[in-house]
């Protein structure tokens, strides 16, 4: 998985691409530490371009959510697509994130 | 000789005694061709440099260093029907005695993966299996997409908390991500755990509706687990219920050394 970050006027929006799995967990500590450190209280997690999360990815992404809680910032998924939509539906996510399409 | 001459009556004998796959030939990229060669005599098997065109089964051997890792998909598609790390501490003379009962396991099953958990972690498993699979049998849409999950979540439960025994993300902090991937990192970095072994069979058999039933095996070298109910809460835990949801049957066997699933396909 490969992330860039785009800081906009209201949000911060944080694109991953390609596979989420429980191999990325280093890229995942670097990007909740990012997340963490702009200023802005919106951070958007674009996952339009991801192709493929697992149980673990999923896992990481939740762990993002809580630190972002922690640090008072609203955490938001969009555009997740295919089998990333599949697998957030399935596990129910949109009970414990915001979804966006 | 690969000419795909395999008679009716050896197919049936062969059928009879558990033998599904008669391998015709052994690729082994990274490996000197003399060797190769001496390899595929003793073995009985064709010594080819790639994957001809032909149709009759092949076994790959994998290096352990990482160097031989195949970087060309065509090593992960028919004909190829095993993929083999040959066991590390092995000298040149007898590397065909110690891969013989490799091969014979193999030609049990229709697909055949024995491999270290430090060469299967960088490997995309899930994916492999499910384009070797999807390659005899077409799968689409969201159906494929859950087999490569299903596939995937098997794989990862075997190496990361079986054969490397780290434990799952319980709570949801950035200090237990931290510790998950310092552990991950510890134990892969540890040849005993890293050398540990994951072994997936697959079977592909007619289904009593005319449809076909795929069969996955995954066994690892760890200490097992007891499945039962699991928290809700943590950030891992969810893998084994993901695939109970896709696979028409689970079974786990061997005190949680072995995942059997089963697809309709």
């Amino acid at each position: 998985m490969d992330y860039g970050i785009e800081v906009r006027d209201q949000e911060a929006v944080i694109r991953l691409r390609g596979r989420l799995t429980f191999n990325d967990h280093a890229k995942l500590r670097a990007l909740i530490g990012e997340m963490g450190q702009n200023k802005l209280k919106r951070q958007v997690l674009d996952l339009s371009s991801l192709e493929f999360v697992d149980s673990a990815g999923i896992g990481m992404l939740l762990i993002a959510r809580e630190e972002m809680d922690r640090a008072a910032k609203q955490f938001i998924l969009r555009g997740a697509a295919g089998q990333v939509k599949r697998v957030l539906t399935v596990a129910q996510i949109a009970k414990i994130v915001p979804i966006e399409d | 000789m690969i000419d795909g001459t395999i008679q009716g009556t050896t197919q049936e004998a062969d059928q009879a005694v558990g033998c599904r796959t008669r391998f015709a030939g052994l690729l082994a990229p990274g490996l000197a061709a003399d060797r190769l060669n001496r390899l595929a005599l003793a073995l009985r098997l064709s010594p080819l440099l790639q994957a001809p065109a032909g149709s009759a089964p092949l076994a790959v051997l994998l290096a352990g260093d990482g160097s031989a890792v195949p970087e060309s998909d065509a090593l992960w598609l028919p004909p190829v029907a095993a993929w083999i790390e040959p066991p590390a501490d092995t000298g040149a003379s007898d590397t065909a005695d110690r891969l013989a009962p490799f091969l014979a396991e193999a030609a049990k099953s229709d697909l055949y993966l024995n491999l270290t958990t430090a060469t299967a972690h960088d490997l995309q498993l899930g994916g492999r299996l499910l384009a070797a699979l999807s390659a005899r049998h077409p799968l689409e849409g969201d159906r494929r997409d859950d087999i490569e999950l299903a596939l995937h979540e098997a794989v990862s439960n075997a190496l990361v908390h079986g054969n490397l025994g780290v434990a799952g993300m319980k709570e949801l902090s950035a200090q237990e991500l931290e510790r998950f991937s310092r552990d991950l990192g510890d134990r892969l970095a540890d040849p005993v755990l890293a050398g540990r072994r994951i072994v997936v069979t697959l079977r592909i058999d007619p289904a009593e509706d005319g449809r076909r039933l795929a069969t996955v095996e995954i066994t690892d070298e760890g200490a097992g687990f007891t499945p039962g109910p699991r928290a809700n809460s943590g950030a891992s835990g969810r893998g084994l219920d993901l695939i109970g949801n896709i696979a028409d049957g689970l079974t786990i066997e061997d005190g949680g050394r072995r995942i059997r699933m089963r697809f309709r396909l």
